[in-house]
């Protein structure tokens, strides 16, 4: 037991959650007065707000950053918690039902827990590079979010050879999967490691040669300019023009990611957990979500590349126009006067109190309070609904985030049920697979779509 | 900035993310030395055997060195396929030949059965 562990376990859950709160808040007190009383917050308030005046390139990217690493955190428990109640529903069982409303909580606390367990480095292993194989491959995954562009004006860094830096990024997870098995001093490990390298070294190959015929036709290798380039209805995507790329780019991305049926490397009925087998705690953790950014990336990069990014697969306004509607989302708060504090003051207890009645009055055996914070809750939940509503209709970079995100959870949920319904392939068939056929029907897309660009654009034939 | 500095320093942010990450486990979770079979490796329960870090399998040497090759023709291609909307008939023709060289390589390989995991 570690210092900080032992007086914790006695507490009960009361004070595990007051304890924090109230050491905080006394921290923030005796920092604030101090920090006041001598003087030095305001002056250093100044000296800050200078400093990031100066550099404010540094600060912007600052921020960038930590939301870009931030943002992996809940993705990879969303998707975890996808995965739990995806596969049970694909195996008719009730999956995960205790923590929170449906079980909704259960990944966010697996999360937690892995922090909290021992992180145990056992006697054999090459101790730097064991240590080291998790951030490796923890940065393969992460490094890529840097140039997906999420929304109109939401994207971390516009490259022009965003695609190039993301398939180049992406290969430094292999070297971490790598260090990991050979490190281990694990004959499962080892294994484990091989195996995912020659997995995913082959499938890179078809990975990239399937996004040849996008770059292609969109001449460009930045990402805002491919997904630009896609503006329009859903007939401009460029699905309908690389179908059989698109098969492909998912069928390698599936291996890439080490999916099921490819997830040759952590064939746990096999060869224990691979690479992983020797890991414990958070060290282990960070494969892990490593794994989950992985396949959110894949899947936002095939949504960038194929399914029009961010762009809306059918324009509003014709249809609006068409029916003589006009939208007005500008709002004006102050026109309201003296109204304004009424409802304020008025509305929000109102309509809580008429969404309690007809739950109280329906279900008898309910008291009043639970009643009103069912109330609450579906007024928090109307009011969420409305205003994201509103963001929508105001700002393109909330309807460019929708569909971007709708598209990518889409394509993740399909990997999901991929893995609650294939069987694992074995691993002459996942090599045979890639050189023979794989390789083979992209260089094929590949001459299709070239011979296409050439007749239907050359000069030098008599149609044009 | 240029785009370099900013990769940088992204990949620095990840870095400490992670070590970050990993110091508040450390000063969260219990730690114990345990017996000598606690650091033993986990091969299924029996103590371990043999040598570890010994020899594997040719293939896996095999499949490396046919990636490397068609990693390389990949990056040609890229940059090919960048510019093709100028090149047209010509750009066509030439990685035509290119890739032809390569399929038959591809296929020489196929035919002596490496591609066929032993």
């Amino acid at each position: 037991m570690s210092i900080i562990t032992r007086p914790w376990g006695r507490l009960t859950l009361a004070g595990k959650i007051m304890l924090p709160l109230v050491a905080l808040l006394v921290l923030l007190t005796v920092l604030l007065l101090v920090g006041f009383a001598s003087g030095a917050l305001p002056f250093l308030l100044g000296l800050g707000g200078q400093l990031v005046g100066d550099n404010i390139d540094i600060a912007r990217f600052a921020a960038a950053a930590t939301a870009l690493l931030l943002f992996t955190v809940p993705t990879a428990f969303v998707i975890i918690l996808m995965e739990m109640k995806l596969i049970a529903f694909v195996n008719l069982r009730v999956g995960p039902n205790r923590q929170g409303p449906w079980g909704i909580l259960s990944s966010t606390l697996h999360g937690f827990k892995v922090l909290a367990k021992e992180d145990f480095t056992p006697t054999g292993v090459d101790v730097p590079v064991f240590t080291l194989a998790p951030v490796v491959t923890y940065l393969g995954a992460v490094m890529t979010i840097m140039v997906i562009p999420f929304a109109p004006g939401l994207f971390g860094l516009d490259m022009n050879i965003a695609l190039l830096y993301f398939f180049a990024v992406a290969g430094l997870g292999v070297i971490g999967l790598m260090m990991a098995g050979w490190s281990s001093f694990n004959k499962y490990s080892l294994l484990g490691g091989l195996r995912a390298a020659a997995g995913i070294i082959s499938y890179e190959i078809p990975l990239i040669l399937a996004v040849v015929g996008v770059v292609m036709l969109a001449g460009t290798m930045s990402l805002n300019q491919i997904v630009a380039n896609q503006a329009g209805t859903f007939a401009d995507w460029y699905v309908f023009q690389q179908p059989l790329g698109l098969i492909i780019f998912f069928i390698a991305a599936a291996a890439e990611t080490g999916r099921t049926p490819f997830d040759l490397n952590e064939a746990d009925s096999e060869i224990v957990a691979g690479f992983a087998t020797e890991y414990s705690g958070m060290r282990f953790g960070f494969f892990f979500f490593a794994e989950y950014v992985n396949l959110f990336i894949m899947s936002a990069l095939t949504t960038t590349l194929f399914l029009g990014g961010w762009n809306a697969p059918l324009d509003a306004q014709p249809v609006l126009d068409f029916f003589n509607v006009t939208l007005n989302t500008a709002l004006d708060p102050g026109a309201l006067g003296m109204g304004l504090l009424f409802l304020v003051a008025l509305g929000p207890p109102l309509l809580i109190l008429l969404f309690t009645l007809p739950i109280w009055m329906l279900k008898s055996d309910w008291s009043f309070l639970k009643s009103l914070v069912v109330g609450f809750l579906l007024f928090n939940l109307v009011v969420m609904l409305f205003v994201g509503i509103w963001a929508y209709m105001t700002f393109p970079f909330v309807a460019g985030l929708f569909w971007f995100m709708a598209k990518t959870f889409t394509l993740v949920a399909l990997f999901v049920i991929m893995r609650g319904t294939l069987p694992r392939v074995r691993m002459d068939q996942l090599m045979g697979f890639a050189w023979k056929w794989l390789i083979s029907a992209a260089l094929l897309n590949l001459l299709i779509t070239a011979a296409a660009i050439v007749v239907l654009r050359d000069p030098s034939m008599p149609w044009n | 900035m240029t785009p370099l500095w900013y990769v940088l320093g992204f990949a620095f942010a990840g870095v400490s993310f992670v070590f970050l990450t990993i110091g508040l486990s450390w000063l969260l979770s219990h730690r114990t030395k345990g017996d000598r079979h606690k650091g033993l490796p986990y091969e299924s329960g029996i103590d371990t055997f043999g040598d570890t870090w010994g020899r594997f399998g040719l293939s896996f040497y095999i499949y490396a060195l046919l990636f490397v090759a068609f990693d390389i023709e990949v990056i040609f291609i890229l940059l090919w396929a960048l510019v093709f909307g100028d090149l047209l008939l010509g750009g066509f023709v030439a990685m035509l030949l290119f890739v032809g060289i390569l399929e038959l390589g591809l296929g020489y390989a196929w035919r002596k059965g490496v591609l066929t995991w032993k």
